[in-house]
């Protein structure tokens, strides 16, 4: 819950403020070359990016095909973090898993932000009525039990396997974040609702939707990058943690997740099987956490 | 003031409403029914139609919607299809369990964030602080599922079963059942490692927030014109500075709380607990339509009631705030 | 004898007088009385009315707190439990059962033949919806000829009556009709005290579904000096390594259902337990789906060749070539399973091996497909369904998945849950095959609801009417020569058909603390706590 940690009580605003004109992404930057923790977390973030995209050539072998005669073998040269009970290499699944994780991290981050800003926006722009009904919807969702919604979206829409179930697991992880930033932006936005500059505008006849785009937005960016970040790194957790209880993706796609839990069956005797993958998904995470945390510093010192 | 808890309060009502016909109707559009559930190996096709025909499974689903909503209102909570137990009774059986792990996860998150909280903002940007944050860091990183397995692997594999990995013994005076073999030392031996597995995650948060919160007071004034009053350091930072900054952190403790009650799913699977997670995950996955909706009316209570529980305590605990 | 030996004649003859003297040893092997035995399962109990709950770990509570008319022993033999004992009129018609004097029902009523018409009426009500309905179909009705003479008339001869009234699910359980009809269905599913009640050698006590189930000794037993526990306690553990890890401490002394998977892993962990087993008596199969509803409706009698499996080459090729069942084996059960074609696993009465019609052969596999005109210009696909319930589903459909690529099929595989599983394969929803071990199965006969032609519990729905006159025959025929004779024809026309694409046996283990004696196995059938005491 990275991103959620402050409080974000309905009816106070809290979020950037409209700044002088000096560019602050400038600024920004500087700060992020400066700061270790979040060059660190760039650095882990790249080298995910990197993995997951040249998975196949990374991966000594295929993720998927099992062999028969190599069934948990020890961490060796040949299979250097070992073979698991259908004899596929570790090593190859915990790097196809590396794309997946991010795919699925990335992605539902991006669907709660492509419904949860416009939501935002439109209810602190407008207020009143929308406001109101915006906002309640907002509530509903936060107030549902997310294992239960999940567990119930995995089992309500087959099949499971493939693409279709990872798009599955995403829907099931975006829906809960969409509040998140709904709320976010929303505060932005009414800090800045009564700015002169806004008002000028509307009075000038500018249209709605290009005040909200031009003016607004920009300065909801900070909050929305630092949350985002943050927010990969919440969502690779829930992906994981619903591949645990064996409701996120299914095998045969690889998973960290679903292979921690399979192979945690036999960690008496293999528990490096278990422990890679998890080692796998808290790397991931503290990248992304680090990055975010980075970011926060950089782009808003005022939040430290 | 009043009338806008009165507001709240009754917010709370639609609110869990919708949750819960929501839930209802998702169920139903799950494949599978309690029906098959309940016949299981003996299911044939005339007794599933007579089934479903007796226990109203036919009816449109609105209908069945009110038909458990009148009940409700009674106090009925409906009795389970699958097991015929009050839904209500089994509730209320698996409620102090995770009731107890979220208790003792609070406290040992409390227990490791305070002082890390403290020391970072008291030797700022020194080792200890960065050795305090980056803790938090990694405790924030690691998922609740894989501590929890790491503990299993050195407390009970590695240990040879000095604590043991799953199951429960319930407080002295706590037992569900007639036969019971409650004690206050096997309670603890099978809540320690679930505590402490969930317990770090929020202690990673709890660290930051604290933290950060500590900080901003102590630069504040307020502090400066206390110490400029002649007071002593410590006094000082434990009285004032701690006391302001424990304002967000009581409110995003609450929000754990109440996000927990149904979030434990995953430590009280891995434990093998008999709380309110492993009762809702066993529900959905049989099918049992009237257990699910007492988890789900359950934890949606749990969440808007802790909802406003923080939101007013937040009011309470500094009265810059004030809602219209 | 010189004078001198006589001093040594005289110490001998004494050490061996004082040796005949000594007590005699206390038997090592004489039962202890008391104690609690503490069980655990891998799956919960689905609910507490006996007649009508589904699922094993209902059935082994069901055949401690209830009794029945008759048990079968592990080599097929049978004998009385509430029976003394029994007749049967030379046309095979009528069963006469004499009752014992003294069984009574936990809540002090008698067990006697009303007791024992009612129980079977009730079986064979079909408002009860008890699943054991279908086995009582050759019943024509029950008549009380004394208080503790009860006779059953059938319809036509069944030469399983006996088997069924002792072992099919949970054999017949006597319900008390005072107790059922004080109270509800829900009381009994729950385990309302006082509402649960049988005639077996342990009284339910309570049940709290995630916490425990116990039972205590019933003074009463007609089997006096039994039971020698004086409580047992059933808890339910899902995962295999925690399991092992309760039993390694001492926490359970019985595991009644463990995972073959980790059997190994028990044995190097815990040296001293004791591993019950035998030859596998659940079927391992592939099911593959034979028609589907023409018109598109569920469970429609008109019926339309499935689009894949519906051609008989094509399930050959698939089934009978083109699965290496050793591979199976060993991969998934470490070689601890028999490789096995017959529809009849390899521990079941009147067994067949029919290996030999089913060899391994891609060959021959890959050119009945071209026949059917698959190849690489049309590549054949289809879905492979397994559920969550036991890993080694996953195991074995992945393994299938790769031997069909070496024959140019390609196998997608569909995880779902036990529920959905069964939603889709009971409701004539859409499959092509699926990897499952349905139950456990005494008799072939007892096989007979999951593949007639007309069963819900018979997915393939081939619809095939010769089968139903096989199993027909089977049952009626009461020389056990000829019916052994018709059990071959009916694997092998099984296996000829392809309506049934067995793949191994599906193992059963047990595990015993050593201190935990008097256990007799036999397999999920018969699983009784009542002569078992613990040597500790």
């Amino acid at each position: 819950m990275g991103e959620a940690d402050l409080p974000v009580t309905p009816d106070v605003a809290w979020g950037a403020r409209a700044r002088p004109s000096a560019s602050p992404l400038v600024e920004g930057i500087r700060r992020l070359r400066r700061s270790t923790t979040a060059l660190l977390g760039a650095g882990i973030v790249a080298v995910l990016l990197v993995v997951a995209i040249f998975a196949d050539v990374l991966a000594p072998r295929s993720p998927i095909a099992s062999d028969q005669t190599h069934t948990f073998e020890r961490p060796s040269w040949d299979y250097p973090l070992g073979t698991d009970q259908l004899g596929r290499d570790m090593l190859s699944r915990i790097i196809h898993g590396t794309r997946i994780s991010l795919l699925v991290g990335v992605s539902s981050v991006l669907l709660a932000l492509f419904v949860g800003v416009p939501c935002g926006m439109i209810a602190g722009f407008y207020g009143g009525r929308v406001d109101t009904v915006i906002m309640r919807a907002m509530d509903l969702i936060l107030a549902f039990p997310i294992y239960l919604l999940a567990i119930i979206l995995m089992v309500i829409f087959t099949p499971t396997a493939g693409l279709i179930g990872t798009m599955k697991v995403t829907g099931a992880i975006a829906i809960v974040r969409i509040p998140i930033y709904a709320r976010l932006v929303r505060g932005s936005v009414l800090s800045i609702k009564e700015k002169e500059y806004i008002e000028a505008s509307r009075a000038l006849g500018v249209r709605d939707p290009w005040i909200l785009l031009r003016h607004v937005l920009p300065n909801c960016l900070a909050p929305i990058i630092v949350t985002t970040t943050l927010g990969i790194a919440t969502s690779i957790i829930v992906e994981a943690t619903l591949s645990f209880l064996g409701l996120g993706t299914q095998p045969p796609t690889p998973s960290w997740g679903w292979d921690l839990k399979a192979n945690v069956a036999f960690i008496q005797a293999n528990a490096w099987l278990s422990l890679f993958p998890g080692i796998a998904i808290f790397v991931t995470v503290l990248g992304f956490n680090l990055f975010g945390d980075g970011l926060r510093d950089a782009l808003d010192p005022r939040l430290k | 003031m009043r009338t806008y808890i009165l507001r709240r309060l009754l917010q709370i009502v639609p609110t869990v409403l919708m949750i819960t016909f929501v839930v209802f109707v998702m169920m139903r559009s799950v494949p599978g029914d309690p029906v098959v559930s309940l016949l299981g190996d003996a299911y044939t096709e005339e007794d599933a139609v007579k089934a479903r025909e007796e226990y109203g499974l036919n009816k449109p689903i609105v209908v069945q919607y009110g038909i458990w909503l009148g009940k409700l209102v009674q106090g009925d909570w409906g009795v389970s299809i699958l097991t015929g137990r009050p839904v209500l009774q089994d509730v209320l059986i698996r409620l102090p369990v995770t009731l107890e792990l979220i208790v003792l996860s609070m406290a040992v998150a409390l227990a490791i964030a305070v002082p890390a909280a403290i020391i970072g903002a008291l030797r700022q940007n020194t080792w200890a602080d960065y050795t305090a944050t980056s803790v938090a860091m990694i405790g924030v990183s690691i998922p609740e599922f894989f501590i929890g397995v790491l503990l299993l692997l050195v407390f009970s594999i590695g240990l040879g079963g000095f604590l043991p990995s799953s199951g429960w013994i319930y407080l002295p005076g706590t037992c569900p059942t007639v036969v019971c073999g409650a004690s206050l030392w096997g309670n603890t031996q099978h809540v320690l490692m679930p505590a402490v597995a969930l317990g770090v995650g929020r202690a990673a948060i709890l660290t930051r927030l604290l933290r950060a919160s500590m900080l901003e007071v102590i630069r504040s004034e307020y502090v400066t014109t206390a110490r400029a009053k002649g007071l002593s350091e410590r006094p000082v930072i434990f009285k004032h500075a701690l006391k302001n900054a424990l304002i967000p952190t009581v409110t995003v403790m609450g929000l754990q709380i109440g996000f927990l009650i149904g979030g434990a799913i995953v430590v009280e699977t891995l434990f093998a607990m008999p709380g309110l997670g492993t009762f809702g995950i066993d529900a959905i996955i049989a099918r049992d339509y009237q257990q699910v909706q007492g988890f789900a009316l359950l934890t949606a209570l749990a969440f808007v009631i802790m909802n406003l529980i923080v939101d007013l305590t937040y009011t309470f605990l500094d009265p810059r705030i004030r809602y219209a | 004898m010189r004078p001198r030996s006589l001093p040594v004649c005289a110490v001998v003859l004494l050490v061996l007088a004082g040796i005949v003297s000594l007590p005699a040893p206390a038997d090592a092997q004489a039962p202890k009385r008391g104690g609690t035995l503490r069980v655990s399962y891998g799956n919960e109990i689905a609910h507490l009315d006996f007649h009508t709950a589904p699922g094993y770990e209902m059935m082994w509570v069901a055949m401690n707190v209830g009794c029945g008319l008759v048990n079968i022993t592990p080599d097929g033999k049978f004998v009385g439990d509430a029976a003394e004992s029994w007749t049967t009129s030379p046309d095979g018609l009528l069963y006469t059962f004499k009752l014992k004097k003294n069984v009574l029902f936990h809540d002090g009523t008698p067990v006697d033949a009303a007791a024992v018409k009612f129980s079977i009426d009730r079986l064979m009500d079909p408002a009860t919806k008890s699943g054991m309905r279908s086995f009582f179909e050759s019943v024509h009705s029950v008549e009380v000829l004394d208080p503790l003479s009860v006779q059953i008339r059938l319809k036509q001869p069944y030469a399983f009556m006996l088997h069924m009234l002792a072992a099919y699910r949970t054999g017949l359980v006597l319900y008390s009709p005072t107790a059922t009809q004080k109270y509800t269905l829900e009381d009994r599913k729950q385990g309302k005290p006082g509402a649960v009640v049988g005639c077996g050698p342990f009284k339910f006590v309570e049940w709290v579904k995630g916490s425990q189930l116990v039972m205590d000794r019933f003074d009463k037993y007609f089997v006096p000096g039994l039971p020698y526990l004086d409580r047992v306690i059933i808890r339910v553990i899902k995962d295999p390594v925690t399991e092992m890890a309760a039993f390694k401490a001492g926490e359970i002394d019985f595991i009644a259902s463990f995972s073959p998977e980790h059997v190994d892993t028990m044995k190097a962990q815990v040296p001293s337990a004791v591993i019950l087993t035998g030859k596998e008596t659940t079927p391992m199969l592939a099911a593959m789906k034979v028609t589907v509803p023409k018109d598109g409706k569920p469970m429609s009698k008109e019926r339309a060749p499935h689009p894949v499996f519906g051609d008989l080459r094509v399930r050959k090729a698939i089934g009978c070539y083109g699965i290496d069942r050793g591979e199976i084996v060993k991969i998934a059960f470490k070689g601890k399973a028999t490789p096995w074609v017959g529809m009849n696993p390899p521990g079941t009465l009147d067994t067949v091996d029919v290996n030999a019609m089913c060899p391994y052969d891609q060959a021959k596999a890959k050119a009945l497909l071209a026949e059917v005109g698959y190849g690489p210009q049309k590549p054949l696909t289809f879905e492979l369904m397994a559920d969550t319930e036991k890993s080694v589903f996953n195991v074995i459909a992945t393994v299938i998945k790769e031997q069909m690529t070496r024959i140019g099929v390609t196998a997608n595989i569909r995880l779902v849950d036990k529920v959905s599983w069964m939603n889709t394969t009971l409701q004539d929803g859409p499959w092509d095959m699926y990897v499952e071990d349905l139950l456990s199965l005494i008799t072939l006969d007892s096989n007979g609801y999951l593949s007639n032609s007309t069963s819900t519990w018979s997915h393939p729905r081939h619809n095939d009417k010769r089968v139903d006159e096989l199993y027909a025959r089977y049952a009626r025929e009461m020389d056990a020569g000829k019916r052994k004779a018709i059990a071959k024809e009916i694997q092998e026309f099984f296996v000829e058909h392809m309506y049934w694409n067995n793949i191994s046996g599906s193992p059963f283990y047990m595990v015993a603390q050593p201190w935990m004696k008097g256990y007799t196995y036999n397999a999920e059938f018969e699983v009784h706590y009542h002569k078992v005491w613990l040597d500790k």
